[in-house]
């Protein structure tokens, strides 16, 4: 018996002189080939430069992606402004959340001047559908190799699968199960007892429009809000609870400030497709991490509420990406919340508007819209130049403008208003037109006639017309206005207004 | 739980540490305790199922040997036989079936359907519906007498190491060893090691990582190049014997440590010289129990030679049906039959196949040759359907250098891959435990590093079931 101890204690011995030897090897040759293809992200740290002041951390609503934002900086781009002669530098992993943020902080080297930490703070990862989400194990894989273990034990549990790993068809079970266990508590009666009564019950009575009708994509859009933020946070059981505290143990060991950047929702577009009591729920969420967080001394941003509908780029389904604007907003109120730690830095910054109503173009010398071959100084109703049309010359100066950077409660309907001289009686083909195009819109032409009497002909006339915009092409990438003439006549065309109104 | 988890990394060790510490009779305890733990850990509920045949076969079993007249023994048969095949069918076949009818219900110009079920498979039914159905069936004819002690019976049908992908043991083979006093030995704990780890080492590092490759070519071929096609259809050759091997030997290697001896599984398959011998390599557990339970009932070769091929063909079209329910898996085993019997008509007739001394020219060219028919039908076997099969072929024969993808084998599995194949013309008369055990200390204990290296450093990461979990 004593032998066959010595015997196997021996081998063990020597299998942990071989792994000590192979854990050396590993590291010295294979480990870093490793963390560039199993650890991607960690790339992302590694490259956050050394004189980084305030590191924000965060998922996809750091970017944007819309194609009108005429300033497409990240919301960590737009704190710089506040905050001139400090850097500030950000970790942007898509469709992530606290659990891989806690990993990718600790990768941060110690010596960093790294004072501030901004951390999205996203109250859809606390849904079950994003905790148990197919994206998981993926996300888990990657953060294997960045354990606080020797590199080989680390490989090993990447190899042995040592991490969440489980299958969509898992994950999936595991929220629908959490949907149906978790019951609802109001302060009122609430018709529903979980997530699995109110989205079935939205499902079957939909939403209905002005007929009466069912409108499926709306319905289907309201269910997705309902299992989005139709939760009670459990501070006990929540993951996403334990891995902030994570992050706080890490700031208070590393002496950062750290703030939670609570993400705007669109709170709107909640209450307009299911209600008060998804708002409530969502609010009394937002209280009780802002109170949680905070008694932990975290400076807690709400930005819950603070961009408007048309502020969202998808609004067709949840995410936190934001137009510019909502950017703009998100990086303003970050700046005052850290104001107090760099009183002597902070340079005030108003929020510009990056969307306008009113245009105006009297074809002269700076306030045309934009070069073309229409402008003539034959003559002019104002100043030198005004616009040609005919003979050839089809189109007139034009209106080019970004119509869904305009909020939609804003562009309801638009005003043209011209001044018009023609040389002779106007062909019945002349229309004034209002186009629109874009990815997400069917193209929309709209000609509208020019009656100007024939004797009128040889004098500047006003032309107005105001239009109700269609909804459909609220989201257009553009829109025109301008003087489609195909005839022969010469139309001369000064002084055009074009307003957006509510 | 699959063998190549952390989860199984401290589970075998509990199990075994508990089995040599408890006394002799309370060690089937928790061996079943750690059966059922080991199959919940995939899903909870079909834990009843197995409770439920083992039930079923236990009670027929019982009633059967009261009986004395085979006649009366016939009902509990009955019963055991439509209980498994009954549950095998539901979960496996019912949809094929179904779908089937409704295509035909459809031509024939009928609106109806019949429902299809929207269960999840489970893990193992088909091994361990078979390994149940042969002690029923030796129960009938008398070769086996009944287990009176149902918590042996229930061991046996859920024994964890082959419960879920076999070898499909037979009862009198299992069952003895399960009841008898094992103690501790040196060998059996590094035999058994041996074994896992070169099964760890052939479903880590080849078959997972050959995997990676050959999913994507069968994804859609048409990206790809006609000899990166036929390199991705021989790749496959390896990762589905690699896959299945690994996991056969990791299974027998566990049981070894507790000193229970599992049947080999696999006996170098690529290197039979043809479709006959290939199938007493490959699986043998079950070319053994299709022998055993179809083949001589059937008649075998006792009979006159039209009837003996068409029991040939029946037998291996019965074979591709048990893999899985589709029509590429029953021309899969059509086409084992028909080369089989082309092969042995040609041989008959011709003599070819004299006696080759191991690894002689004749002996490797005919191998070559089995090896060539067997990764052709494996397309069959691999592609989700028949349609798709064929497309391989088409795209093999047309798509010549046309490609937009390249097939890239990393060199580090390309080397592990020569490893393997040259390892596995070594083990043609060895298995890898005794080989290894009998080289001196110093090469054994490289050999190790290098497997133990192999494992953790290149593995294939990607979660990868063993092939044969879906059967």
């Amino acid at each position: 018996m004593l032998k066959m101890v010595i015997k196997i204690g021996s081998r063990l011995a020597l299998l942990g002189i071989i792994l000590v030897v192979m854990n050396w090897i590993y590291t010295r040759f294979f480990f870093e080939k490793d963390l560039e293809t199993f650890a991607p992200d960690l790339r992302k740290v590694r490259v956050v430069p050394q004189n980084t002041n305030i590191l924000y951390i965060g998922e996809s609503s750091n970017y944007t992606y819309r194609e009108d934002d005429l300033d497409k900086r990240s919301i960590s781009d737009l704190m710089n402004d506040y905050f001139p002669n400090l850097h500030v530098s950000d970790v942007t992993k898509p469709a992530s959340h606290s659990g891989i943020y806690k990993v990718l902080l600790a990768q941060l080297p110690t010596d960093s001047q790294i004072s501030t930490v901004i951390v999205t703070l996203n109250l859809r990862s606390f849904n079950a559908q994003w905790i148990y989400s197919d994206l998981e194990t993926q996300l888990q894989k990657t953060t294997v190799l960045l354990r606080p273990f020797p590199p080989l034990v680390n490989r090993f549990m990447l190899s042995f699968k040592g991490y969440d790993i489980k299958s969509d068809d898992e994950r999936i079970q595991q929220f629908i199960k959490k949907w149906e266990r978790d019951e609802f508590h109001f302060p009122y009666r609430f018709p529903f007892k979980n997530v699995k009564e109110w989205d079935n019950w939205m499902a079957v009575n939909g939403i209905k429009d002005e007929n009466g009708v069912i409108d499926f994509d709306r319905t289907a859009l309201a269910c997705h809000y309902i299992k989005a933020y139709g939760f009670q946070i459990d501070t006990l059981e929540n993951p996403r609870i334990k891995d902030f505290n994570d992050i706080i143990n890490l700031a208070k060991k590393r002496s950062w400030h750290l703030v939670f950047n609570l993400m705007a929702e669109n709170t709107e577009k909640a209450r307009e497709l299911v209600g008060d009591d998804l708002l409530f729920l969502m609010e009394q969420n937002r209280d009780l991490l802002n109170s949680y967080f905070s008694r932990r001394g975290v400076v807690i941003v709400d930005n819950l509420e603070a961009v408007a509908d048309q502020e969202f780029i998808d609004r067709n389904w949840t995410t936190e990406h934001y137009a510019e604007h909502g950017r703009k907003i998100i990086a303003a109120n970050l700046a005052k919340a850290i104001l107090q730690y760099y009183p002597n830095e902070y340079s005030a910054v108003g929020i510009s508007y990056d969307y306008e109503t009113y245009f105006f173009n009297d074809c002269d010398n700076g306030e045309t819209w934009g070069p073309d071959q229409s402008i003539s100084s034959d003559r002019a109703f104002s100043g030198k130049y005004s616009s040609k049309t005919g003979n050839g010359l089809k189109y007139s100066s034009a209106l080019v403008y970004p119509i869904r950077r305009i909020p939609d409660s804003l562009k309801r309907e638009v005003r043209i208003h011209a001044m018009i001289y023609q040389e002779s009686a106007i062909h019945d083909d002349v229309r004034m037109v209002i186009q629109a195009e874009g990815e997400s819109v069917d193209d929309f032409w709209r000609g509208f006639e020019i009656n100007i009497p024939e004797e009128e002909s040889r004098k500047w006339i006003p032309y107005e017309i105001i239009f109700t915009l269609p909804k459909e092409i609220y989201n257009a990438n553009e829109i025109k206005i301008y003087l489609y003439n195909p005839s022969l006549t010469t139309i001369y065309l000064d002084d055009m207004e074009v307003e957006f109104l509510e | 739980m699959l063998f190549n988890t952390i989860e199984f990394v401290f589970f075998l060790p509990v199990v075994v540490i508990l089995y040599y510490l408890l006394p002799v009779k309370f060690r089937w305890i928790m061996l079943l305790a750690a059966s059922y733990i080991f199959y919940m850990a995939w899903k909870v509920e079909y834990i009843f199922l197995i409770a439920f045949s083992t039930m079923i076969d236990y009670f027929s079993g019982i009633m059967m040997e009261k009986q004395t007249e085979k006649k009366s023994r016939r009902p509990y048969l009955i019963l055991s036989l439509l209980t498994n095949l009954g549950l095998l069918f539901s979960f496996k076949y019912f949809n094929f079936t179904s779908s089937n009818l409704n295509s035909l219900i459809h031509f024939m110009g009928l609106n109806k359907d019949i429902p299809l079920m929207n269960f999840l498979l489970p893990v193992g039914i088909s091994f361990y519906t078979f390994q149940t159905l042969s002690y029923s069936i030796d129960v009938y004819y008398g070769r086996q007498k009944a287990e009176k002690h149902l918590g042996y019976f229930a061991l046996y049908v859920a024994f964890f190491p082959q419960l879920v992908a076999g070898p499909i043991e037979r009862f009198s083979r299992l069952t003895p060893q399960l009841k008898m006093r094992h103690d501790f030995t040196y060998e059996n704990l590094a035999n058994g090691l041996r074994l896992i780890l070169y099964g760890l080492f052939i479903k880590m590092v080849i078959a997972d990582n050959l995997s990676a490759v050959v999913d994507k070519i069968y994804a859609d071929p048409s990206q790809y190049s006609s000899i990166d096609i036929i390199k991705g259809v021989g790749l496959y050759s390896f990762q589905i014997y690699s896959d299945f091997y690994g996991y056969s030997i990791i299974a027998i290697g566990s049981a070894l440590i507790m000193g229970i001896h599992i049947m080999d599984n696999f006996r170098t398959p690529y290197l039979a010289k043809n479709i006959s011998e290939f199938w007493q390599r490959w699986h043998i557990s079950l070319s053994t129990w299709f022998r055993d339970y179809l083949y001589y009932p059937l008649g075998g070769n006792r009979v006159v030679r039209q009837r003996w091929m068409i029991n040939i063909l029946i037998v291996f079209v019965v074979s591709g049906i048990w893999h899985g329910a589709n029509w590429n898996f029953l021309i899969w085993g059509a086409l084992y039959g028909i080369i089989y019997l082309i092969e042995k008509l040609i041989n008959d007739s011709f003599k070819l196949e004299k006696k080759h001394k191991p690894y002689s020219f004749g002996h490797l060219a005919l191998a070559a040759k089995t090896f060539i028919f067997v990764t052709i039908i494996w397309v069959f076997f691999r592609s989700q359907s028949f349609t798709e099969a064929i497309a391989v072929f088409k795209f093999i024969l047309t798509n010549g250098n046309t490609a937009t993808e390249t097939l890239n084998l990393p060199i580090s599995t390309l080397i592990f891959l020569a490893i393997f194949i040259i390892s596995d013309v070594i083990l043609y008369n060895y298995r890898f435990d005794k080989w290894s055990g009998n080289l001196p200390f110093v090469i054994r204990w490289s050999v190790y590093s290098v497997l133990i290296f192999a494992i953790i450093v290149f593995a294939g990461v990607d979660n990868f079931p063993f092939i044969y979990f879906q059967f």
